[in-house]
């Protein structure tokens, strides 16, 4: 799905193409990467994210070289692990050594060289972006990575940029070329009925979504509650109805194609360089992504 | 070009840009060449990527991809590298699966030793497979080989690819994998190469070092059986003692190359064809230094013409 729409991404002048790794999709993530770069000239490609334990930090550093030298700068690596600090922090560290060319030895519990170089020559810099949630984390995005992908209720969104503000002070780097991405759940509504495709988006993401962030953004667990236990018991379908009005707007966006494209851009407010129009995008996933496309085109 | 009933590769090492290979892979297809192979090894470019850059540029010729160890991509990976590259272009791809390099695997943490490396590789083998056939994907599935362990579990895989070049080592290999093996199960081999029309000492300096890293990479058991365990002790000492192979290289002597390389005049290559054809070898990859550069692999077209 994201190679036939990353053309329709192009045309409509987005900015970048986020694709999510989805474990039990029969892709490879770096694979398709390299596919939509080569199918593509001109839109940023980013992978939203991945585990720097997923693969070997090797493998992860030549994959994305590859994707950098393949789309001339346009690639984007976000990495995501819900483990401590030191995980990432030792994985942007040793990634950027192996970029420099450095001959590196390292070993901690999770990473292991000895003697390590790349024999490739990395030609153009690969961003790495951070898809975090927790507040350390957060904090360790603005410390060392070029960019953050934050996903969540807006109020989230917004204490989470200051909380990503006190890691950039820390290392002086704010307005520096980091940059602030959001990913929200967003549907092109054509007629009434198509809210039930937010409802059960928004449903989705509540039930997975940890409590710090929930507490965050202000929203009690006596709300998420009785979604959850209705999708656990009776399915995403069911637990759609009793998403309330107020969760809806808190989580989702929605609307016509110009409203959706406004409403996108109003994330500026917060500190947001860059929007993601997220899936589920609409009935006709195709349709919605090129007239959102359309939409943002004439607004900016 | 001569095609009996041998495929033809020329095997690219990714260490260089991607437009560099893959300028080489678009005249590997204009030279009529069968097949390129991509290189997977942990200091070189991601192969799955290079090789979606290979088949956007180049229209029929077949793309292996490997030696992809399971050590280092898990099988659902590398499944999804092939569902999605055959998807956008078409049945044109092959993997190759293997152990890997043990000193480059050890160099990113992976020690072969430890993990009972040949449970992955047969496990990697079983899973891909069914998948494959469940999709009605039909990707050939090789296996890189060289010693008896290794060969003994050839029969489950499509074909064997080895990295021996001499033919009595060849038939040592084939008279051991043959009886158990189908019928339409594949001899390849994939050896470093140096054919030339014009000698040129820089290509044949690389030759030496990239057979000596093969003779060194061989289990023992290959290397006592032709009488070459002790002539490499020097040369195998140094290198575990963690001398550069630049270094370690002038302990191995020629005879070590000539097994383990497919070194010749262009004028001399089809007698060597001949002798493999008869053994039943049916894909040839012709391995670095014969990608140097566009011109050794129009010298390897031109001997295969």
């Amino acid at each position: 799905m994201a190679i036939q729409f990353s053309k329709l991404a192009e045309r409509g002048s987005l900015n970048c193409i986020w694709i999510g790794e989805d474990l039990n999709a029969q892709q490879e993530i770096f694979t398709v990467a390299g596919i939509i770069m080569l199918e593509t000239s001109n839109v940023n490609v980013g992978i939203e994210v991945t585990s720097p334990l997923a693969r070997n930090i090797s493998t992860i550093a030549r994959a994305a070289a590859t994707l950098s030298q393949i789309g001339r700068g346009r690639f984007r690596l976000g990495l995501d692990a819900a483990r401590p600090n030191a995980l990432m922090r030792d994985a942007t560290t040793l990634l950027r050594r192996i970029w420099r060319g450095e001959t590196v030895t390292f070993t901690s519990d999770n990473f292991r060289l000895s003697n390590y170089y790349a024999r490739y020559k990395p030609s153009f810099a690969t961003p790495i972006y951070f898809g975090v949630r927790d507040q350390k984390l957060l904090e360790l995005a603005g410390e060392t990575a070029d960019g953050v992908i934050l996903s969540g209720p807006r109020r989230y969104i917004e204490k989470a940029v200051a909380i990503v503000d006190q890691g950039l002070r820390k290392r002086k780097r704010r307005g520096k070329s980091f940059r602030f991405v959001a990913r929200v759940p967003t549907v092109i509504v054509d007629k009434k009925s198509d809210l039930k495709l937010a409802r059960e988006a928004v449903a989705t993401v509540l039930a997975e979504t940890p409590e710090a962030v929930l507490e965050m953004a202000g929203i009690a667990q006596e709300m998420v509650k009785p979604i959850k236990a209705l999708i656990a018991e009776k399915g995403v379908n069911e637990a759609s109805r009793i998403v309330a009005e107020d969760l809806l707007q808190e989580v989702a966006i929605y609307g016509s194609p110009e409203a959706v494209a406004l409403d996108l851009r109003s994330l500026e407010k917060y500190g947001i360089d860059e929007a993601i129009f997220g899936s589920p995008y609409g009935r006709e996933p195709a349709k919605a992504i090129r007239e959102m496309a359309e939409a943002w085109r004439r607004l900016v | 070009m001569e095609k009996a009933s041998i495929d033809f590769a020329v095997g690219l090492n990714a260490y260089e840009t991607f437009e560099e290979i893959v300028d080489k892979c678009v005249e590997a297809e204009r030279l009529g060449l069968d097949y390129v192979w991509i290189g997977d090894s942990p200091p070189h470019l991601y192969c799955p990527s290079v090789a979606a850059a290979v088949a956007s540029r180049t229209k029929k010729i077949r793309i292996g991809l490997g030696l992809l160890s399971p050590l280092l991509h898990t099988p659902d990976q590398i499944l999804g590298s092939i569902f999605s590259l055959t998807e956008v272009f078409g049945d044109r791809f092959e993997i190759c699966l293997g152990v890997g390099d043990r000193s480059q695997l050890l160099r990113v943490g992976v020690d072969a030793k430890l993990l009972r490396a040949w449970d992955h590789v047969l496990k990697a083998k079983r899973k891909i497979a069914r998948s494959l056939r469940a999709s009605g994907v039909s990707t050939k599935i090789w296996l890189g080989a060289q010693g008896p362990k290794m060969l003994a579990a050839a029969k489950s895989f499509d074909g064997v690819l080895m990295n021996y070049a001499s033919p009595r080592m060849i038939k040592w290999a084939i008279d051991k994998i043959k009886p158990v093996t189908q019928k339409d199960f594949d001899f390849g081999i994939y050896a470093p190469s140096y054919v030339y029309r014009k000698w040129r000492p820089q290509a044949y300096r690389l030759l030496r070092i990239a057979s000596a890293v093969v003779a060194l990479g061989a289990p023992a058991a290959v290397l006592d059986e032709f009488g070459l365990g002790k002539r490499l002790q020097g040369a195998i000492e140094e290198h575990e003692a963690g001398l550069r192979i630049e270094s370690v290289v002038r302990h191995v002597s020629a005879e070590v190359v000539d097994n383990f390389s497919i070194y010749t005049p262009s004028s001399k290559l089809r007698s060597y064809l001949r002798e493999l054809g008869d053994l039943g070898i049916s894909h040839m990859v012709f391995g670095f230094p014969q990608n140097l550069s566009k011109i050794t692999i129009r010298d390897l077209a031109s001997a295969l013409r």
